[in-house]
């Protein structure tokens, strides 16, 4: 989120689309509500079904899966067409006024395609979508947003096609529904309103899912609520401490702190250095041109002594990838299933049922020689080898069951989808012999460095130069203050005076440099462990502080409740919330401004800009100080283009009308095995004329791991449904409570049928569309099926998903595809 | 055979007569049993204070002593229905009222307040007083049996409207055939007129004496037990 | 001392069901184990309250004047200021606290299953030991009994993450009822109102409802059970009257014909 949760309270209109936040998220509707109850705020749901999210809103529309960014599309021409757009901070604080390259050519005009595109490698040359320069380097620009080739007269050529009659059309929203939503989320663009946009996995989990996401940040920023209270671009993050894992880089192409991984075209540190640094480069401009001292000071933290200036901080101990980097989630198991991955190491994950096409990837499973699970409980996928149908004797793999400790087990930090860390401590002993994950990793790299000393082979450095001193017993606080941040050597500043004595912890990560005098384990977090105060005359480390009293300006800031990665800062590019001038657009909204006498900036919240640089300097008006020109992103590229145009997904019921790209153009499409049982199949609407939809409910948790062996848990929600509606069933022949039978390209499950009026068939194209809804919590083990009822309906959803994914993130489109229903 | 009273000189000469079937003192004293069992533990659902005795494990089982005897209770009369259907049927005959039972209504305090046996009309192997006992006991154990039932096997089957009103039969039937009881108990045991009803019921047999008193019309038959009566109105109004 | 009641806003609540699992937790209750569910084509699960489920949520798809409205109501035990079930209640197991909760001690129990029976709510569940002899004991929401009278909140609003649920002195409770029913009409639920206030004595458990109560399957107009009454008041004095009147004149007839009949009279 670049706000957080408690600041929903400050919001005067509240947009919830694709995320289910009263089930999955329940705690934030306790600040949904305050902002609903004190002031007033509209809460607006938009969903492929009436959950229980929508039953709080205000206005509610159906919207048929994958076709967010027509909906958005349609917002940014009614915001452009009827000027509600904040204007000031449109020319000022955005690329409104930028103009691109002469030869840039959007979908409008190249059918669905943007300039550059080369259709047999699919992917896209982007010179085209460069700013147009001075001799300088300096984009040129017209802030009076006139120039044909600025970049707001580009969207408005580009979304001229998204009128409400079209948008209507393809959502199935109807237009007087369509115009209301939009005329009444826009009236966030007024000074001294704020407007939140929540989303969550029904924005991500598509082909299209990171211009989904790209859609309504547009959204945001013509209205101006970015960077203010009760504003912001707020993704739900889908698990309990998953920002914490990205964050940490428990992800394929980067490491800690979003730093990108070095990859095999990155022959050394320097050539890394130069290819990031290079203008057009992700650390050319702004506060990401500090880039190597978080890279270095990682590697000083990783390998101690052993990094030094003479062996480049031992950039060549890092493994290494090709690039382009494709290890994502699809492509691992891709590989899996043709047999190219000997052994796979699963911490708390069921793939089994949370994995697309769970068939093909229990199949995949097979095919490995060892599989180490590390697991609460005995899941799907610790015991894929004997699921019901298989033959363990036919089955290869080696399993190993590692018993891990649970969250209340262990001490650690969590941190929020609001970025702010919270240290937890152990409150009660795992069963047995179960470890908290962080000590079984520590067994085994201990014994790593054993076996490594023992038989060194050709090249066993990396292992045994690795820092890793944590004890037999790992102690965790050690591991966050490696992650924290501490001095190696005196750090001084540029006069000689010293910031932070050798050896002492770092407060900010204004102090870490790139000649190895500091280690840091990830960047974004220095601080979070350092002693500060708590506002009650205590020090202690950030994370664990608790102060729920102190908060100025009443914003529910809250500076001394744990510690908000980056520097405690709770609202991100919070310069926005004051004009140019550095006053605040409004009184109701005022979150930091410039004090003229004090020469810097003050306020309720960290500033999130240069303290001391005053509005009228150099960059003055620059809030976006991750970017490169400083100015948030209507027009930034992306794999699949620089602004989000509408395609279908994957499996789709009707023809893209926008343009003749059906689906997105650059999305990588697996065929393996297409056409067999098990295999990547794709259906068409003469077979599968249903669209299906994934999600979650309040009573489960994700693959069901935990909550299906909870008694409470499996009484509320015992056994695997299908939503649909009254006219789909009437159709059908089924009766509410009729057990029925989905198959999509990929499998068939079985599933109890809820027949309800919360799902309308959907008028799209002319044609009526029927929606379905799916629950993926269920699998065929646990507590039912260990208690020896084995006639249960537990179907996973999952089967029927497809094996293919966003072209940026590659994240599965579990929210859109097609399926069909009959009677069991 | 022949008694002595105690405390007195003289023996008397007791001829026996049986009155009461096997089966009939069976049933009776088995019914008593259980009544009062029933009695006693379903009043402490009922009257508050005797609400320590209903409470925690004691109450649970004092419940469990009141459906044991409930279903001994029930089975009883149906036990002497099929294995004596004639005699049961004519025994139900025997209580069904008739109008002459007026008049026993009518001398009830005459007689056994005062004694007055001339004002007594003739009665037949059982008297009014004692079909009236029977008749009430009959029906008491109908409504016992159909509100009982579905109060112990009805929870959750039965609509609970309809409940309550079955606790508020059950109820009343039990104030009735207490009360009534409590009289039967008095006249049995108690009542100096009656002395030889308590013996009759354990053995089965009554004194000549007693029956030409107290049940003319049957020892003599209606006719000669009329004329009899008249005698003995005549002789005490001299 | 002044009356507690729980305010339930139906409104604000998302059915979660964490009251219905943190009073599973906090009172011992079993869920599946001892309900056995299956999806019945509902999110609704148990589908009724019983010895371990002593609050759930009711699910209701309602198209009502102001549209399509999914209702949500938090079924338990009503704590009425007129308690039936304490009126019946042979062993009083079953108490009115003087702050209003009905409370319950399960020792004193002896399962008879009046209060079930008695209520107007349907509320009380008898947990069967064995069904011959009759061994029960009956159950229902304490309003967390042993919590509130040590300052704490009951589990269930405690838990509550929407905050639907609020619970301290009656009067409050009515107050903030009754605006929220003022601005949720404001706000176009036009048949937004509050439930609980004069039924049966005053109910402990006071609803915001956004539809009418039968919509929910509240009875729109609950009352204290004519038969109560009938029973408590009238059966149960008149049957005392008459037997102690029996006895009485037994007694009295008695000592009469004592005096009216010689033993030596009698042949």
């Amino acid at each position: 989120m670049t706000n957080h949760w408690v600041d929903l309270k400050n919001a005067d209109y509240i947009l919830i689309i694709g995320s289910n936040a009263a089930e999955n998220h329940p705690a934030s509707m306790t600040w949904i509500h305050k902002a609903m109850n004190e002031r007033g705020a509209k809460l607006i749901v938009v969903d492929p079904r009436f959950n229980r999210t929508a039953s709080q809103a205000d206005i509610f529309a159906q919207i048929r899966p994958g076709t967010d960014i027509a909906f958005f599309g349609g917002m940014i021409k009614y915001i452009l067409d009827n000027e509600l757009y904040h204007k000031d901070y449109v020319v000022h604080y955005t690329n409104a006024s930028f103009l691109i390259h002469p030869d840039y050519k959007g979908p409008d005009e190249l059918d669905g395609l943007f300039s550059g595109y080369d259709p047999e490698k699919r992917r896209y040359d982007r010179s085209t979508w460069t700013y147009q320069t001075d001799a300088d380097g300096k984009p040129l620009r017209d802030e009076t947003l006139q120039h044909p080739q600025c970049v707001f007269q580009i969207m408005k050529r580009h979304y001229a096609r998204y009128d409400l009659d079209t948008v209507s059309s393809v959502t199935g929203i109807p237009k007087d529904l369509l115009e209301k939503i939009y005329k009444t989320y826009a009236e966030s663009g007024q000074a001294g309103k704020a407007g939140t946009i929540l989303y969550a996995m029904g924005q991500t989990q598509h082909t299209v899912g990171s211009q989904n996401v790209r859609a309504l940040a547009i959204v945001q920023l013509l209205l101006g609520n970015v960077g203010i209270p009760g504003g912001g671009v707020n993704a739900l993050r889908g698990e309990s401490n998953v920002q914490g894992s990205t964050d940490m880089a428990v992800l394929a192409h980067i490491l800690p702190g979003y730093l990108p991984i070095p990859t095999t075209a990155d022959v050394d540190l320097k050539t890394y250095i130069e290819r990031k640094t290079k203008p057009g480069g992700p650390w050319s401009g702004g506060y990401w041109t500090n880039g190597p001292k978080f890279l270095i000071s990682l590697l000083k933290a990783w390998w101690g002594d052993h990094a030094t200036q003479h062996n480049d901080f031992a950039y060549d101990y890092l493994p290494k990838p090709d690039s382009p980097i494709n290890h994502s989630w699809i492509p691992l198991f891709e590989a899996m299933y043709a047999g190219k991955i000997k052994g796979l190491w699963i911490m708390g994950m069921n793939p089994a049922v949370c994995g697309a096409n769970a068939r093909f990837e229990r199949e995949a499973l097979k095919k490995l020689e060892w599989m180490v699970v590390q697991e609460i409980f005995d899941t799907e996928t610790t015991s894929f080898w004997r699921a019901p149908g298989e033959d363990p004797s036919k089955i290869q793999t080696e399993v190993f069951v590692l018993p891990a400790a649970d969250a209340m087990e262990k001490a650690g930090s969590v941190v929020t989808s609001g970025r702010t860390i919270q240290w937890r401590p152990k409150v009660a002993e795992p069963p047995g012999e179960a470890k908290p994950d962080y000590q079984i990793i520590n067994l085994i790299a201990l014994k790593l460095k054993e076996l490594y000393a023992a038989d060194p082979g050709p090249f066993p450095d990396p292992i045994l130069h690795l820092n890793w001193d944590y004890g037999q017993e790992l102690d965790i606080e050690k591991v966050a203050r490696e992650i924290n941040g501490y001095a190696v050597k005196d750090v001084k500043d540029a006069e000689g005076n010293i910031l932070a004595k050798a050896g002492s912890i770092l407060t900010t990560f204004g102090h870490l440099r790139d000649d190895g005098s500091t280690a840091c384990g990830a960047w974004i977090y220095t601080g979070y462990f350092a002693p500060a105060p708590d506002g009650f005359g205590n020090m202690l480390p950030a994370a664990k502080r608790r102060n729920s009293v102190y908060d100025p300006g009443g914003l529910g800031i809250y500076p001394y409740w744990g510690f908000s990665w980056p520097a405690n800062r709770r609202i991100l590019y919070n310069r926005c919330s004051a004009d140019p001038n550095g006053k605040p657009w409004s009184k109701d909204k005022a979150l930091i401004w410039w004090d003229e006498t004090q020469k810097k900036w003050v306020g309720y919240d960290v500033p999130d800009f240069p303290a001391t640089k005053a509005p009228t300097d150099p960059g003055g008006r620059d809030p976006f100080i991750m970017r490169t020109d400083g100015k948030g992103g209507l027009f930034a590229a992306m794999n699949e283009g620089p602004l989000p145009e509408h395609y279908e997904p994957v499996e789709s019921p009707v023809k893209n009308v926008f343009s003749s790209q059906q689906i997105n153009p650059v999305i990588k499409i697996w065929r393996t095995d297409e056409g067999k049982d098990i295999g990547d199949n794709y259906g068409s609407p003469d077979k599968f004329p249903i669209v299906a939809t994934t999600y979650r409910l309040g009573e489960h948790w994700q693959a069901g791991g935990m909550s299906r062996w909870s008694d409470w848990l499996v009484e509320a929600q015992p056994e695997m449904f299908v939503e649909m509606s009254q006219e789909l069933a009437a159709e059908k022949g089924i009766k509410n409570g009729d057990k029925v039978k989905i198959k999509s390209a990929r499998g068939e499950i079985e599933a109890i049928a809820i027949v309800t009026a919360r799902i309308k068939p959907l008028k799209v194209n002319g044609k009526t569309i029927h929606v379905v809804g799916l629950p993926w919590h269920w699998g065929w083990k646990g507590l039912t099926y260990d208690m020896g009822v084995k006639d249960m309906v537990q179907g996973t959803a999952n089967f029927l998903s497809p094996h293919v994914g966003d072209a940026n993130t590659m994240i599965p489109e579990y929210k859109a595809f097609l399926v069909d229903v009959e009677k069991a | 055979m022949i008694v002595q009273i105690k405390g007195k000189p003289e023996f008397i000469q007791i001829q026996w007569v049986p009155r009461y079937t096997t089966m009939e003192r069976v049933v009776h004293w088995f019914h008593t049993a259980t009544f009062t069992l029933l009695a006693i533990t379903g009043m402490m659902l009922f009257f508050p204070f005797l609400q320590p005795l209903a409470q925690g494990q004691a109450g649970i089982t004092f419940r469990l002593i009141h459906r044991v005897a409930a279903v001994i209770f029930g089975l009883v009369p149906i036990i002497y229905l099929i294995i004596q259907p004639r005699r049961f049927l004519m025994h139900i005959k025997e209580f069904l009222p008739k109008k002459e039972d007026i008049g026993w209504l009518k001398a009830v305090p005459a007689y056994y307040l005062m004694g007055k046996h001339e004002a007594m009309p003739p009665q037949g192997r059982f008297n009014a007083g004692e079909k009236l006992n029977g008749l009430i006991t009959i029906i008491a154990w109908l409504v016992f049996g159909i509100t009982g039932l579905p109060m112990w096997f009805g929870k959750g089957v039965i609509p609970p409207e309809l409940f309550r009103w079955l606790v508020i039969f059950h109820d009343l039937a039990m104030i009735v055939s207490v009360s009534m009881f409590l009289v039967h108990f008095y006249l049995a045991v108690a009542h100096p007129l009656m002395w030889g009803a308590l013996v009759n019921m354990r053995f089965g047999v009554t004194s000549v004496e007693y029956l030409a008193e107290h049940h003319t019309k049957w020892f003599y038959g209606p006719k000669r037990a009329m004329e009899i009566w008249e005698a003995k109105k005549r002789e005490s109004v001299h | 001392m002044a009356r507690l009641a729980m305010l339930i806003d139906t409104s604000q609540c998302v059915a979660c069901r964490g009251c219905q699992v943190a009073c599973k937790q906090w009172n011992d209750r079993q869920g599946w184990l001892y309900s056995r569910t299956r999806n019945r084509g509902s999110y609704e699960n148990p589908p009724d309250l019983s010895p371990h489920t002593w609050t759930r949520i009711k699910f209701t798809e309602y198209e009502g004047p102001d549209g399509f409205r999914w209702l949500f109501l938090k079924e338990g035990c009503m704590h009425c200021g007129d308690p039936a079930c304490v009126a019946v209640c042979p062993t009083g197991a079953l108490k009115q606290h003087p702050r209003g909760l009905v409370t319950y001690e399960r020792e004193l129990c002896n399962g008879c299953g009046y209060c079930a029976q008695f209520c107007p709510f349907h509320i009380p569940r008898l947990e069967v030991v064995n069904p011959l002899t009759g061994e029960a004991k009956s159950s229902k929401c304490t309003f967390c009994q042993d919590r509130v009278t040590n300052g704490l909140l009951p589990a269930c609003v405690k838990t509550c993450p929407a905050r639907a649920l609020d619970f301290g002195d009656r009067d409050e409770m009515i107050a903030k009822g009754q605006a929220r029913v003022e601005a949720l009409k404001a706000r176009g639920y036009t048949q937004a109102n509050l439930y609980g206030v004069d039924q049966v004595g005053g109910l402990g458990r006071l609803y915001v409802l956004i539809a009418p109560p039968e919509a929910y399957g509240l009875p729109a107009k609950p009352e204290y059970p004519a038969l109560v009454s009938v029973w408590q008041k009238v059966v149960q004095p008149l049957g005392g009257a008459a037997i102690g009147a029996t006895i009485l004149g037994i007694l009295g007839a008695f000592f009469l014909a004592r005096r009216n009949i010689r033993m030596e009279e009698v042949k």
